[in-house]
């Protein structure tokens, strides 16, 4: 079969490998003499490598196709098999799917490369980059499966190594429960992926489970089944990727090292929830609603998250709650059924936030850990290569045209306008102008003005080639991305919007220049106005505020975490300590109880029989053989 | 006829399981259990006319051996019991009691 | 027919020889009776053709083994009071008889179930030292090895078993 090829399967293989290897290496020495870190690098290095290698190919020979036919499988083996249920361990690269595939490998090659540098002097190298090779290999089981079940295996796993590398520093309690906090609310969405996966199998799941055979049946869904899977699977986007109400573990999630936010919380993971929705944009596209109330969701999350990072001090903080926002711009584009512009922002999101990331790494390794904005500042003479690659991040988060973070927001909140989500697109444009502003606030705090800790200030340079160098390629990406899919505006033609269209159902409505125009305008005049009152209020150096009434509030998220415990957790434990002191001992015990009882009444009854004498045994068994005979005799007749 | 060898050794075979459950002297149940082994040999011998074949007799030398290296244990073991409680009585041990 | 009455002959000798066995108190009575059952087996043996079993069952297990009982019994130097009271053990027998009647009918049925033939003396060709010996060391030379390692391992058995010295504790 020429859509059939065989190193499909390789791409997630070859990180897979490294991490058993690498976790081999570090278990067997890590009680004796350390191996140089050296190797360990080059192991870790390599897989992922192979692997963007890989999707190069599979890239080109998917371009090498005609373009209603472009897909290939891998079957590599029948996991199981149950009734109607078919599960093979099947993968399927598609344009969608080849894209992500492209830039998962990439930037987690480039913060492979980059963890080399930061993480160098770790006690825990070697389980740093088994990890972190696990993690890539998930991902790419995830991005690559193809049906609904494969994708839940890398997406569990990508769960998993995400508590395993929030909670990497585990000497630190306040570490470990953010790893916890991670994985028990992705656990939730979980359970609804679990739940959608279960009804869409119910529903049309008969005709085969893999993305191909379901596209064909979408239409045979009722529409109120149709719902309900889609929000179902939408709880379990929510869970990976943050949104309302399950958002509260990503801002935690930076306990873990910085590379590690950069790559699963920034450029791959979160993303996963998005691609979800992408991915199943066959059924989505057959229920409106469902794709409103995403977008919705999504949008809302958008602002709260901004309102947020307006007013955190911690670095890393500010870059997760952008993200959050920023994913809330990827699920408002998927839920107006502009498939292609979310995924496009999720492509471009992972050149800038990794970038983004990946330099207040630099920062925080120069400032020897040290996260808090208001402790920064002049570091622009001290690290030029950091300062001049974060500054085009941040320009592309803030969305300045031409930068890459301009095209892809841009084209969400045109999509929102033209299908008549008009005040999707208020906020969006509104959260626009307030992404402006907390990046500047973020850069001018850092970079600009004078030193408000001098000591640190002193000790502080670029990092070393192998953490910068990354950091260039990536400023390059975040500039140059977006031209990859310019609007027909700026005289371009949509290139990746025509190479996803066959993997996803967009819906394109026709509408004049005109708005267009004014979609364009309102997104730079948002920015201008960010940035011009980030300036006025952080560019000349600003003294460290009192935290106060409303913007107290905010530092403080709404205090959503603390409602969070006081509704769900605290009646949560108050459930499970009556449970333990009354209902266990009570009513589940007291079966094992009886039990036991009965067992010991039972044993002292036939311990009669037991009297001791191997002599008396062999008369129990030749009694038995007798009773055996006499009834054999019986039926031998 | 062959069916008259074989109820003999069924009886034999028989008297070898009373010898065993119903006596208490060591070495009576030893000689017992040589009895049921010689009653399995008759069979051997006896099914082995039947089908004009020899692996009986092959086997039933197999038994032999078998029996000789029970019989050499089985009397290092009746001496050790000798040697520690000066009786041959099967009773004296009951050590599984519950 | 000189075949059946030595038949009949020498199962009435060995059923009356294994049924002292059981009955004897002292163990040289029972051990006298059991090697008067095992001679003759040996004779129904060479009735069934078997002339290498013939001579081994006498050699082997009416010499050798029996000689070693028999050594056993006296080297214990038994007395009287080291034999079990065994006053009941008729009752036990009896009860034991009554046990194992259906196991006896049983077994007995299945043989009668089986096609005989009459068990005439085979001539030339069967049972002998050489036509035993070639089916011996060809088909089934791995378990007459396995055999040997099997009387080796119960040799270095019974020595370590036997031959301890007073237990230490």
């Amino acid at each position: 079969m020429e859509h059939s090829v065989s190193y499909l399967g390789l791409i997630p293989l070859f990180p897979l490998i490294g991490a058993v290897v690498l976790g081999v290496m570090h278990i067997d020495t890590c009680t004796r003499r350390k191996l140089p870190e050296k190797l360990y690098g080059v192991l870790a290095c390599i897989g992922p490598v192979i692997s963007f290698i890989y999707a190069l190919v599979v890239f080109f020979q998917l371009k090498s196709m005609p373009a209603d036919s472009r897909f290939l499988i891998h079957d590599a083996f029948t996991w199981f098999s149950v009734g109607d249920l078919h599960i093979t361990m099947g993968f399927l690269a598609d344009p969608l799917s080849s894209l992500m595939l492209l830039f998962v490998t990439f930037i987690g090659s480039l913060i492979h490369i980059y963890s080399v540098g930061y993480m160098a002097g770790d006690e825990n190298f070697g389980k740093f980059f088994s990890y972190m090779n696990l993690f890539l290999g998930s991902m790419l089981i995830l991005v690559l499966g193809s049906g609904p079940v494969v994708m839940f295996v890398g997406w569990e796993g990508v769960g998993l190594c995400s508590y395993l590398l929030i909670s990497f520093y585990s000497k630190d309690t306040d570490n470990v429960l953010a790893g916890n906090k991670a994985f028990i609310v992705n656990r939730i969405g979980d359970l609804g992926f679990v739940l959608g996966m279960a009804f869409l199998f119910w529903a049309i799941g008969s005709g085969g489970f893999d993305y191909l055979s379901l596209r064909e049946n979408a239409h045979q869904l009722a529409p109120g089944i149709g719902l309900t899977i889609c929000l179902l699977l939408f709880v379990g986007a929510c869970g990976k990727s943050a949104q309302i109400p399950l958002f509260v573990w990503l801002p935690d999630a930076m306990a873990g090292p910085t590379p590690v936010s950069a790559l699963i919380h920034a450029a791959t993971m979160v993303t996963a929830g998005v691609y979800m929705v992408a991915r199943f944009s066959f059924i989505y596209a057959e229920v409106p609603l469902a794709g409103s109330i995403v977008a919705w969701t999504g949008i809302l999350t958008a602002l709260l998250a901004a309102i947020f990072a307006m007013f955190q001090r911690d670095i890393k903080k500010i870059l997760a709650y952008s993200t959050v926002s920023q994913l809330g711009y990827m699920f408002a584009g998927v839920g107006v059924a502009a498939y292609s512009a979310g995924i496009f922002h999720v492509f471009t999101h992972a050149f800038f936030k990794a970038l983004l990331f990946l330099g207040a790494g630099a920062v925080i390794y120069a400032l020897h850990h040290e996260q808090d904005i208001w402790k920064m500042g002049g570091l622009k003479e001290k690290m030029p290569k950091t300062y001049w690659t974060m500054l085009i991040g941040a320009l592309a988060l803030a969305g300045c045209p031409p930068f890459a973070g301009f095209f892809s927001k841009d084209e969400i909140l045109f999509s929102a306008l033209a299908t008549g989500h008009t005040g999707i697109w208020i906020i969006g444009v509104t959260v626009a102008g307030m992404t402006a502003y907390y990046s500047f606030r973020m850069i001018f705090l850092v970079f600009h003005g004078t030193p408000r800790n001098k000591e640190s200030f002193n000790h502080a340079e670029d990092a070393p080639g192998v953490m910068t160098i990354p950091l260039i390629i990536l400023a390059v990406g975040a500039l140059f991305a977006g031209f990859l899919n310019l609007p027909a505006l700026f005289g371009g033609n949509l290139n990746v919007s025509h190479w996803l269209a066959p993997s996803l159902a967009d819906h394109h409505p026709h509408v004049g220049i005109s708005v267009e125009l004014l979609a364009v305008a309102a997104s730079v005049i948002a920015f201008a106005i960010g940035i011009t009152v980030s300036y006025r209020k952080f560019g000349q150096g600003a003294d460290e505020p009192e935290y106060s009434g409303f913007t107290e509030f905010c530092y403080n998220k709404f205090y959503i975490d603390e409602l969070y415990h006081a509704v769900l957790v605290r009646p949560y434990k108050a459930v499970g300590s009556v449970i333990w002191k009354f209902f266990e001992p009570n009513v589940t015990d007291i079966h094992v109880k009886i039990a036991t009882w009965l067992y010991q009444k039972a044993g002292t009854a036939f311990k009669v029989f037991q009297v001791g004498y191997v002599r008396v045994y062999a008369i129990y068994m030749v009694i038995g053989l007798s009773i055996m005979s006499l009834l054999l005799s019986q039926s031998l007749n | 006829m062959i069916q008259d060898y074989l109820i003999l050794s069924i009886i034999l075979f028989c008297i070898g399981i009373l010898g065993v459950v119903s006596r208490r002297n060591v070495l009576i149940i030893f000689m017992s259990i040589e009895l049921m082994l010689n009653a399995a040999n008759l069979a051997f011998i006896a099914f082995s006319r039947l089908h004009l074949s020899m692996d009986g007799h092959v086997l039933a030398m197999m038994v032999m051996a078998v029996a000789a290296a029970e019989a050499a244990l089985a009397l290092a073991v009746v001496i050790l019991l000798h040697k520690h409680k000066g009786k041959l009585d099967s009773n004296v041990f009951s050590l599984l009691k519950g | 027919m000189f075949a059946d009455w030595l038949f009949t002959g020498f199962s009435i000798l060995s059923v009356l020889g294994a049924i002292g066995l059981v009955i004897f108190r002292h163990p040289m009575n029972g051990a006298m009776s059991l090697v008067i059952t095992l001679i003759s087996l040996a004779g129904l043996y060479a009735l069934l053709s078997a002339k290498l079993i013939f001579v081994i069952q006498l050699i082997v297990y009416a010499g050798a083994i029996m000689s070693l009982i028999l050594f056993i019994i006296m080297f214990l130097n038994v007395q009287n009071d080291d034999l079990p009271n065994e006053k009941d053990r008729f009752l036990y027998l009896i009860g034991g008889g009554v046990v194992l009647a259906p196991v006896f009918f049983f077994l007995k049925k299945i043989v009668q179930s089986i096609p005989g033939t009459e068990a005439t003396i085979v001539g030339n060709g069967f049972g002998g030292v050489k036509e035993v010996g070639l089916v011996l060391f060809k088909d089934w030379l791995l378990p007459f090895e396995i055999v040997s390692i099997l009387l080796l391992v119960a040799l270095i058995g019974a020595v370590v078993i036997a031959g301890k010295r007073r237990m230490s504790k």
